[in-house]
């Protein structure tokens, strides 16, 4: 804290200029808010799947019950299962990303803070497309995996699919363009010091993560054009009657769905590896076996999605090679949680919420890891496959898992977002009541698959002895809402009223707890000087850096060295500060893609009005982008440095 | 922080109660129970769960057990604690737990590929069956064993014979469905343009719940059916009657307070502007309809409308006045609306039908429900 | 970028980087990679049906429609595009506005007689009988050659940008290295166009 208070002090304001109320957030470039537009818009989007769980939730609470009609079910969960996914893990998983990850690499921006602003409102038109479809003949019905060809018109007539294309269609542009401003900002806006193997393992994971993402991505939509083509424009790619291929989109779907798990996952064990050595007030353990797990999983990742296919009928071979494959993820994962383990052991283990998420992240986790030997054995495989069990297993991973680790780096960077502390003691609430919710939800999910619930049923017959199992799951359902409830109240209330938070609230080690909470708009005022892992924990503690006998800097070397002149000199070139601009370029370009989208959806039907409609948005695209054109030329000697 | 033994023991009681409920439950026989295997194959994969099992559960006391001695022992006791000794790793324990959890998987993968071969085994000998799925109901024909080539062809009920091994080749007449019968065996994908191949045998004679697994549109939750397995002698009488078609209709029969007569039913249902057999087809008739469930000795299903109402002249009677209530989204129903069977058939036109359809009738012996 | 920062030291204070690569490079480089599992897949995609076409009653050989002269003509056109923006970026660095205008307008020239090749082909083939729907040849080769067209088309228009770009800036330290990388996604689709004209027009 104080050193943020010393350096800023010696800057002038920088210049740029921030507009006022809305037109700031519209028109803005800054990382951070965008980070901060990331996570609000998720947390809505999220809201609104939770709300789509427990309708089905309720549906399912007794046998034979008539609450939701079929369709409307079917609805549910394909919006549920594309929601969460699409519009609410990963976009909180950039959200924090977005903000923390030049903060933590001592970046003022990100490398392309346009683009940056280009892919959070992609996003949100993303999401907002997929959700007109309910008002327009009604939401997607084919389940989020979209199997071929319940898809096509011929099955599914109403325009819900093509929303679905759209929609994801937008939102992947934005992760794939995402993916790559943070490839870029990773590898090449380190400060100075700051290698590879000084990062901090957030960092890493969501590199990880983005190189995935670049790879994935690209399949899934390669799938989702060809099942477009298919319903308007004539084409057979998945109509078998025709000769074409039920089962190639299931192995495009997987190819980009299984290494999304991993997309989904990674970034919060980063969180869980940053919080994890903070409340424990010891370094992570076996860093480099951490960071280099991640790399492995990723890299798995891409040899495995035919696991989620062994009942398909691919021939014993190629389910014993997939089913290897997935067996092998199980060592890069125990390695990572055996290393979380170490790092707590003989630590001074402090127990705040983030903390109590991030112990609640392993235990959880640790379910859905075993529930996942099963799944990945083919021959048991086909007994759990499309049972309730995966259902149980995939939110052990999704929610025990990521969403634990959402909220451990919730309650970790709320007060450096925001300047404000969240309630602990709402959040310790919070924490226990989502604990045993979550498990009175889900963990009886593992026995009525296994005693033969199929997933996706919107009824089920009294006899078959899953009564109780979903009673008891739809209960836990709505306790888990009232958690979500006490999250927001929490939210709501510590943002006006919480006590502030000073710099550096958890005693951190990284570079982000070196500036003020929330962090001035410059981020840093001077570049800092990376020497070690630790790069703020060394500053304050240069004495423990000697003790382990580390092989880094020596301590007398790192004493007030993180900021060049921090020892009361004066900086030896004051550098000036360039910020982006802040331009409206990125929103009007998404506007035309999204009026692009439209007319996409029904070129086929309406060809002149949509081919218009096509236009039209091609025009409001070429505005913005020349717009960007003279915008980025204006700043181009000043990239965000 | 004094709160958290308190916490903890909450922890463990919830932890026990779950422990118990995963023993009530492998204890019980519910219908769909993958725990309680009638099949070789769905015993082999039971018998494959039960190491892992116990494996799965020695790694989760390990790990939980470590974690929340952790926590407990290594807990801040107050504020301002000493520091913490600055480890940074250890290499030699990251081989460790390296190797521990890849000694693990190889153990399990051993034992997979082990289930794996034996349950992929096709005996030369075992009875072909052809399983076809349709939006929302299975289709079954037995090809080696109809009459002048023509292979018995019947709906939502397989029989199968006890003690032989059964090879069910799977197809699909629209989009995916998945062929589920828990106690006997894994599941397998029917998929438009591909052919599928699982073997069976049941192992005792029972009554088997079955499902399609996978979503397959509106009523995929209620497209359901049963295998019945039988011994090798009623399944062989069984499959005798099935090759004759039904004799001439005759009888009458009380539905819904109406008596229906068996042979006008016959007529009605042959009645191409009633549209029965548009798409329905009965052997020994001129009902030769292909998109529905074939109608022979219907009398004797266990279920009406793909294992959702269970068979009897009274629901059958529900499901021509109520099929689309009864299973939204069916192919009949939105064809032969409500409306549409109001304005054509009478209450005595349903009755017949009723009574025909019922008159048609196998003797089986029956086995336990399972 | 060493060129251009070399002599304008304003631009390598903002192009500082940890790797020493522009940003906007790497961003193209990581982009290139993304759209090589694009095609990867579309490719794979016509593999995947190429035997199940010939299986087929409405099967349509490749051989018998598609024409190998025009095609090896539109491949050459590419591959010289590929050689003239080469030159337009060295004359860029050179500083030398004169060739680089010829060069990138040579560029933008081959890459739009390279569309109207093939806007000329579609149109031959429909006519032939080869459309989306006519086979699984005609949905997968359409859908496939068709996306590579849509690339040169953008990349048509990105250098058009970068010409009137540079045009209106012409001092911007920024200029050689808008030119690079417009040049190397120029030269992926070239090279894409290289893979679909061996595995799909000579095989």
């Amino acid at each position: 804290m104080a050193i943020a208070e010393r350096t800023a002090g010696t800057v002038s304001p920088p210049s740029v200029s921030v507009r006022p109320g809305w037109a700031g957030w519209l028109s803005t470039t800054d990382h951070k808010r965008i980070g901060i537009m990331y996570l609000v818009s998720a947390f809505v989007f999220f809201l609104i799947g939770g709300i789509e769980a427990l309708l089905m939730r309720i549906q399912l609470g007794v046998p034979d019950n008539t609450f939701l009609t079929p369709d409307v079910y079917n609805q549910m969960f394909t919006m549920h299962g594309t929601t969460m996914i699409f519009l609410g893990l990963m976009p909180l998983n950039v959200g924090l990303g977005n903000y923390m990850v030049p903060l933590m690499i001592g970046a003022r921006d990100m490398a392309f803070p346009r683009l940056n602003a280009l892919s959070i409102w992609l996003f949100i038109f993303g999401g907002l497309m997929l959700y007109v479809s309910f008002f327009v003949g009604g939401a997607p019905n084919v389940g989020w995996f979209a199997y071929a060809p319940l898809t096509q018109k011929q099955f599914a007539p109403t325009a819900g699919v093509d929303y679905w294309i759209i929609g994801i269609g937008l939102t992947g542009v934005a992760s794939i363009a995402g993916a790559l401003n943070f490839i870029v900002t990773i590898l090449n806006m380190r400060a100075p010091g700051m290698t590879l193997n000084r990062m901090p393992l957030f960092v890493w994971m969501q590199l990880i993560v983005a190189f995935i993402l670049i790879f994935a991505f690209p399949v899934l939509t390669v799938g989702t054009i060809q099942l477009l083509f298919d319903r308007h424009f004539g084409t057979r790619f998945f109509l078998p009657n025709l000769g074409g291929d039920a089962v190639l989109w299931q192995h495009l779907f997987w190819f980009f769905g299984h290494p999304e798990v991993y997309i989904l996952i990674l970034p919060t064990m980063g969180i869980i590896s940053e919080v994890l050595p903070t409340f424990s007030r010891k370094p992570i353990f076996g860093y480099a076996f951490v960071a280099y797990s991640g790399v492995a999983i990723g890299f798995l990742g891409f040899l495995v999605w035919a696991h989620h296919m062994f009942a398909v009928g691919l021939g014993p071979l190629a389910n014993a090679f997939f089913g290897a494959a997935s067996f092998l993820i199980a060592v890069p994962t125990g390695v990572k949680i055996f290393n979380w383990l170490a790092t707590m052991w003989q630590g001074s283990l402090h127990l705040t919420t983030s903390m109590l998420y991030a112990i609640g992240f392993i235990s959880m986790f640790v379910i859905g890891g075993i529930s996942g030997i099963t799944l990945a054995s083919p021959p048991i495989n086909v007994q759990q496959t499309d049972s309730y069990y995966v259902v149980a297993h995939m939110h052990y991973v999704l929610f025990g898992g990521a969403i634990q680790g959402i909220f451990a780096g919730i309650f970790y960077w709320f007060p450096k977002m925001t300047g404000r502390m969240l309630n602990e003691r709402l959040g310790k609430w919070q924490f226990w009541l989502m604990l045993v919710s979550f498990n009175l939800t889900f963990f009886p999910m593992h026995l009525s698959g296994n005693e033969g619930m199929p997933r996706r049923i919107y009824t089920y017959e009294s006899e078959m002895g899953w009564n109780l199992w979903n009673l008891l799951s739809t209960i836990g359902s709505l306790l888990l809402a009232v958690a979500f409830l006490l999250f927001l109240w929490n939210v709501l209330t510590s943002i006006r009223r919480g006590s502030i938070a000073p710099a550096d609230p958890w005693d951190g080690a990284t570079l982000e707890w070196s500036v003020s909470s929330p962090p001035p708009v410059y981020n840093f005022a001077v570049t800092p000087r990376v020497r070690s892992r630790r790069p703020l924990w060394d500053e304050k503690y240069p004495h423990l850096h000697e003790v382990n006998g580390s092989h880094e800097t020596p301590a007398a070397r790192l004493r007030g060295l993180l900021y060049d002149g921090a020892e009361g000199e004066m900086p030896m070139a004051m550098e000036p500060i360039h910020l982006p601009s802040p331009t409206y370029a990125p929103l009007i370009v998404s506007v035309g893609i999204m009026i692009l989208g439209f007319g996409i959806i029904y070129l086929g039907d309406f060809g002149v009005i949509a081919a218009s409609a096509m236009l039209v948005g091609l025009l409001i695209m070429a505005t913005g982008i020349l717009s960007w054109v003279r915008i980025s030329h204006v700043d181009s000697p000043y990239q965000a440095h | 922080m004094n709160t958290l033994p308190r916490s903890f023991l909450r922890w463990s009681r919830f932890l026990l109660l779950i422990g118990m409920s995963v023993v009530i439950a492998a204890c019980g026989n519910n219908p769909g129970n993958t725990y309680d295997p009638y099949g070789d194959n769905a015993r082999r994969i039971y018998e494959l769960l039960i190491p892992i099992w116990w494996m799965a559960l020695g790694v989760f006391v390990v790990v939980e057990g470590l974690l929340i001695y952790a926590i407990w022992r290594f807990r801040r006791r107050a504020v301002g604690a000493a520091m913490p000794a600055q480890v940074h790793g250890n290499t030699q324990v990251e081989i460790l737990w390296t190797i521990a959890p890849a000694i693990i998987v190889l153990v399990i993968a051993v034992l997979t590929f082990r289930t794996q071969a034996e349950n992929a085994v096709m005996p030369d000998d075992a009875l072909r069956i052809k399983a076809i799925g349709h939006q929302w109901w299975f289709e079954f024909q037995y090809p080696d064993l109809g009459a002048e080539g023509k292979p018995v062809v019947t709906a939502s009920d397989m029989y199968i014979p006890v003690g032989r091994p059964v090879t069910v080749v799977l197809e699909s007449q629209d989009v995916i469905h998945n062929f589920w019968v828990p106690k006997l065996a894994g599941k397998t994908y029917m998929i438009p343009g591909k052919t599928n191949f699982l073997t069976f045998t049941a192992e005792q004679p029972g009554i088997y719940r079955a499902v399609c697994a996978e979503f397959c549109g509106e009523a995929h939750a209620l497209m359901r059916f049963r295998v019945i397995a039988v011994d090798e002698a009623e399944f062989n009488r069984w499959i005798e009657q099935k090759k004759t078609p039904p004799s001439a209709p005759a009888g009458m029969l009380t539905v819904n307070g109406l008596t229906g007569d068996a042979a006008r039913g016959q007529a009605i249902f042959l009645d191409a502007r009633k549209q029965c057999i548009a798409c329905h087809a009965v052997e020994g008739t001129n009902a030769r309809g292909q998109i529905g469930p074939n109608l022979t000795y219907y009398g004797s299903r266990q279920t009406i409308a793909a294992g959702i109402l269970p068979y009897s002249p009274d629901n059958l009677d529900r499901w021509l006045r109520d099929a689309p209530k009864l299973k939204p989204g069916n192919l009949m129903s939105r064809v032969l609306t409500p409306q549409w069977i109001k304005a054509n058939l009478s209450d005595q036109e349903i009755a017949d039908l009723v009574a025909y359809l019922d008159s048609m009738k196998v003797s089986v012996t029956l086995p336990p429900e399972r | 970028m060493s060129e251009s920062s070399m002599t304008r030291p304003q631009a390598a204070v903002a192009h500082h980087t940890s790797l020493g690569v522009d940003n906007r490079k790497l961003g193209v480089w990581a982009f290139i990679g993304s759209e090589t599992l694009f095609f990867a897949t579309l490719i794979t995609t016509y593999f995947v049906f190429a035997p199940v076409n010939r299986a087929r009653p409405d099967f349509q050989d490749p051989r018998q429609f598609l024409d190998i002269e025009l095609t090896t003509v539109l491949a050459s056109i590419l591959l010289a595009s590929s050689l003239t923006m080469v030159l337009a970026l060295s004359a860029s660095k050179r500083g030398d506005r004169r060739w680089f205008t010829t060069w990138l307008l040579a560029t933008v020239g081959l890459g739009l007689a390279f569309i109207g090749g093939q806007v000329y082909e579609f149109n031959h083939l429909y006519h032939e009988g080869l459309t989306l729907s006519s086979s699984l040849f005609g949905t997968t080769f359409f859908v496939l050659t068709g996306f590579h067209g849509t690339h040169v088309a953008i990349g048509v228009i990105w250098l058009l940008s970068v010409f009137f770009k540079v045009r209106a800036y012409p001092d911007s330290p920024e200029n050689a290295m808008d030119v690079e990388i417009a040049g190397l996604y120029w030269h992926f689709v070239d090279l894409v166009w290289v893979a679909i004209f061996v595995l799909v027009y000579l095989i």
